[in-house]
């Protein structure tokens, strides 16, 4: 198992740098430069240049992928160029990590908590009408794109909505939700981060009740609970302590998966509320050509997503042998 | 199933379940250690407030918490902030919306007043040399950085000279500065000083620029010419500005990043306004400023398109708080006269006449902007109406497309605009429609972002595109920021490739001229020339919006940056 770890361990710095070439490269021959976007409309050709010298934009560009080579071989993965000039980047990072991380922890915690038992019921409940309206939900969540739930979403919750209500003769206030959705972050513990979580989760829902609901299919033709229930044991002893719980090995291993996701951060969603967190930091760092920011962010990324791959894998190997040989 | 596998079954899901606790659980910890240790610095930066003596002592110093403050004071004020500054440095900032901090925390030789009006700020009065390139400024003596510190002359040479060092990295030394004899030189590491900055004595200074510019004075009241301390600068390395120590009315108490920016009054402010307010708190993260201000979070915001139809309803509470005030804007349509058919005038003034702009205007943005006849700001010296307006009418615009060289050929046009959405700005389609049925002018949009949309059309000798959209906002006060810097045949920022040998000769005059009324005179003059050849359609002069609480007085939205923070008074 440790030479198995090791192995997959010794892969990283290859990824990484394969992964930080490409990037480099898109940055530097891509269209725009953050000279340009930092000087705007008032770039004269005498700025733009003496900028580009001293930041070095004019060398090879060989030269310029070695400079940051090593420089982040010292752990220094530059500075800001636009969006925060001269902050450097390890450390807007570091302050929009734990905000992106909360964010998604609400997220997963959403997602298992309500498709877990949404997968149970349709799986138990299996071709039955509330099976159907179960499926059909998650079908919707999952399909909806982000993008068009967020002002859906925000629409309901906002105060304009009062005049929809009004017209539908409802007396019925949406004022005490505002504050889900106004307002700043304000961490992890406040009822604002549970509408962008919430719409967050919606993948997450829709993956674990897919996979809750084939489980729970799976194991209930199984031959244990066959011979469970000859036994005579309860129908509740039987879901819960025999079909449940190998249905929620799969799902134990998705959520290792994404575990790289809480780190990839949420683009959309951090962006459209406002929060934050490294998706809303990579983005703006892509808009502006704000390089620094962006390789340290893919870096970090694939990092993320090759450590919880690895977590899963052993989780495999552990459940199956036959991958430890391989 | 015997039990043996179900054994191992349950040690399986066993070791699952504590992998990924621990996961869970150092993902939390060290998200959560890593916030914490982020607190103090450098998210968090507090500076401790000195109160004066004589003055009254004020509420203790709010705690910075990671809690957002929920402030029942009196004395303070509360803005929305948006996103966050670029820099608090004023040798690197280039936009209003950085700017607007840096005018509070530091100051200049001289400042513009509510009027736009160049007055006398860290200098109390200046002689200009005969030949108006020698400005001698007097500093007041009195002046001292937050710390304590007297500003001298010799402040103020360390931080031209430090602009003007390469090193620095500043985006907008050559535009500001650029006129001072030997910053060129010395940003281009020919020379290790700038010759044009002289230290006379401590309180006086002496500034040479290469040649005599009406406009110089209004250049050094943008924060690249602020002064700024040297020992701040040195000792903070990269990132000084997080405990900036400047000279302005307000003092940086604390800045957490994607959340909030705490200014606090400077006791020692030299200025004859002096700063009413303790605080002033900008909340700088999502959510809808206009809730937040009728929540009573704010004491004043800024009115967006999609607010202002109810905010503009007399029968609205709101309506009463409503202030409109001007920008020194123009939005443009530019023609790239390299390129046929705009290298006809006769086809670009046809397409200035068949858009109805005052229809976009009231359609597209609600009556927001001014429909612009001229290139200059109203507002701004030198602004006049001009004698013939170019208005909507399809009649002369059809009659002058069929008398251009590409009358019944007009080509297809590309207009290119910045966006990334799945269409491209309302505006722009309703006037590539204008254009359709009153010319049939066949133009299809292309939109790009900003990045390569700027990298293009900073080089007008090489840009491909045809027409495109600009908006440009004044820089500094004087017709010469409109004027020359687009219009010049031989500027690098003349979009439209536009060259016009009167139009160079009457700005060539304008600059050197002494007299104010005669050289606002050349300058109308070469604008009418530049409209008669239409190389751009002026569109729109943008105006700001804003509501402010009536307990808050003298709130103002300058259109140009100007410390304006000291003027605001609560007064419950």
């Amino acid at each position: 198992m440790a030479t198995f770890i090791l192995r997959r361990l010794l892969w990283l710095p290859v990824l990484l740098f394969f992964v930080s070439l490409i990037t480099f490269a898109l940055g530097v021959y891509g269209p725009g430069d953050p000279v340009q976007v930092l000087l705007g409309l008032r770039a004269t050709p005498e700025t733009i240049e003496r900028l580009r010298r001293e930041y070095g934009f004019d060398q090879p560009f060989h030269i310029q992928y070695l400079n940051y080579v090593t420089n982040a071989l010292q752990g220094n993965f530059g500075y800001s160029l636009v969006k925060y000039r001269d902050q450097p980047v390890g450390a807007l990072i570091a302050q929009a990590l734990p905000v992106t991380i909360q964010l998604n922890l609400v997220a997963i915690f959403l997602g298992v908590g309500i498709g877990v038992p949404l997968g149970l019921i349709a799986g138990l409940k299996r071709d039955s009408w509330l099976d159907l309206l179960i499926r059909g939900i998650v079908v919707a969540g999952i399909s909806l794109p982000i993008i068009f739930l967020n002002p859906v979403l925000t629409f309901i919750f906002s105060r304009r909505h009062d005049f929809v209500l009004a017209a539908l003769n409802l007396k019925f206030s949406i004022g005490p939700l505002l504050p889900m959705v106004q307002g700043y972050w304000d961490g992890i513990f406040s009822a604002k981060v549970i509408l962008p979580a919430f719409i967050e989760s919606l993948g997450i829902i829709a993956i674990m009740t897919r996979q809750m609901r084939a489980g729970m299919i799976e194991v209930l033709s199984a031959d244990y609970i066959r011979t469970a229930r000859a036994k005579g044991l309860r129908e509740r002893v039987v879901i819960v302590r025999h079909a449940m719980r190998n249905a929620l090995i799969p799902i134990a291993t998705i959520l290792g998966l994404m575990m790289g996701g809480l780190v990839a951060g949420s683009f959309l969603v951090e962006n459209w509320f406002g929060i934050p967190g490294v998706g809303q930091l990579a983005f703006d760092a892509l808009m502006a050509r704000d390089y620094y920011i962006t390789m340290a962010m893919v870096l970090l990324i694939a990092t993320a997503y090759v450590l919880s791959n690895l977590i899963v894998d052993v989780m495999y190997g552990l459940l199956d042998p036959r991958i430890r040989k391989s | 199933m015997s039990n043996q596998e179900a054994g191992s079954n349950r040690w399986l899901i066993g070791i699952i379940v504590i992998l990924l606790v621990a996961l869970c659980g150092a993902l939390c910890v060290g998200g959560g250690v890593l916030y914490f240790l982020m607190q103090p610095s450098p998210t968090i930066i507090t500076q401790p407030s000195t109160p004066a003596p004589g003055t009254t002592p004020r509420a203790p110093a709010q705690q910075p918490t990671a809690r957002a403050p929920s402030t029942t004071s009196r004395n303070i004020l509360r803005l929305p902030g948006g996103t966050d500054p670029r820099t608090l440095d004023p040798a690197q900032v280039n936009d209003t919306n950085a700017g607007e901090y840096i005018a509070e925390i530091f100051s200049g030789l001289v400042a513009l007043d509510q009027d736009l009006k160049v007055v006398p700020d860290i200098a109390e009065r200046w002689e200009v040399s005969t030949d108006r390139k020698t400005y001698t400024f007097y500093l007041r003596k009195e002046v001292k950085f937050h710390d304590g510190r007297p500003v001298t002359a010799q402040d103020f040479k360390y931080s031209i000279e430090r602009v003007a060092n390469p090193a620095t990295r500043s985006p907008t030394a050559e535009n500001y500065l650029g006129d001072i004899v030997g910053v060129k030189e010395k940003l281009n590491r020919q020379a290790a000083e700038v010759s044009g900055v002289q230290v006379v004595d401590d309180y006086t200074l002496k500034i040479t620029i290469d040649a005599p510019k009406s406009y110089f004075l209004a250049k050094l009241t943008f924060p690249t010419a602020y002064v700024v301390d040297k020992n701040n600068v040195e000792r903070g390395g990269r990132t000084w500005t997080d405990k900036p120590n400047g000279t302005g009315p307000f003092k940086l108490k604390e800045y957490v990043r994607a959340q909030r920016i705490i200014l606090a009054k400077n006791e020692n402010y030299y200025g004859e306004i002096k700063p009413k307010v303790d605080e002033v708190h900008f909340i700088l993260s999502g959510g809808s400023a206009m809730t937040m201000y009728e929540n009573g979070d704010l004491e004043s915001v800024y009115v967006t398109i999609s607010d202002i139809e109810r905010v503009s309803d007399p029968n609205s509470p709101l309506n009463k708080q409503l202030y409109i005030g001007p920008t020194l804007t123009t939005g443009f349509i530019v023609f790239n006269t390299r390129k046929p058919p705009f290298d006809d005038p006769k086809v670009r003034l046809a397409f200035a006449y068949a858009i109805d702009r005052q229809k976009v205007i009231d359609v597209v943005y609600r009556k927001m902007p001014l429909a612009a006849k001229t290139i200059l700001p109203p507002g701004m010296p030198g602004y006049a109406e001009p004698a013939n307006p170019i208005t909507y009418d399809p009649a002369k615009a059809k009659q002058l497309l069929a008398e251009s060289k590409y009358a019944g050929k007009l080509p297809d046009i590309t207009w290119t605009t910045i966006g990334g959405g799945g269409s491209a700005a309302q505006n722009i389609q309703v006037m590539a429609a204008m254009l359709k049925d009153n010319l049939g002018a066949r133009i299809s949009i292309q939109q790009t972002d900003d990045a390569s949309f700027f990298n293009t059309i900073d080089d007008p000798a090489k840009n491909p595109y045809q027409m495109f959209d600009v908006g440009w906002a004044a820089d500094y006060v004087d017709p010469q920021n409109f004027l020359d810097i687009l219009f010049r045949s031989t500027s690098t920022q003349n979009w439209a490739s536009y060259a016009n040998p009167e139009v160079d000769k009457l700005l060539d005059q304008a600059a050197v001229e002494n007299d104010n009324t005669v050289r606002f005179k050349l300058y109308q003059q070469a604008e009418q020339l530049i409209l008669n050849d239409a190389p751009v359609i002026p569109l729109t002069h943008s105006r700001e919006y804003w509501l402010t609480k009536p307990y808050v007085k003298g709130m103002i939205y300058p259109p140009i940056i100007i410390p304006r923070l000291k003027y605001v008074s609560i007064e419950r």
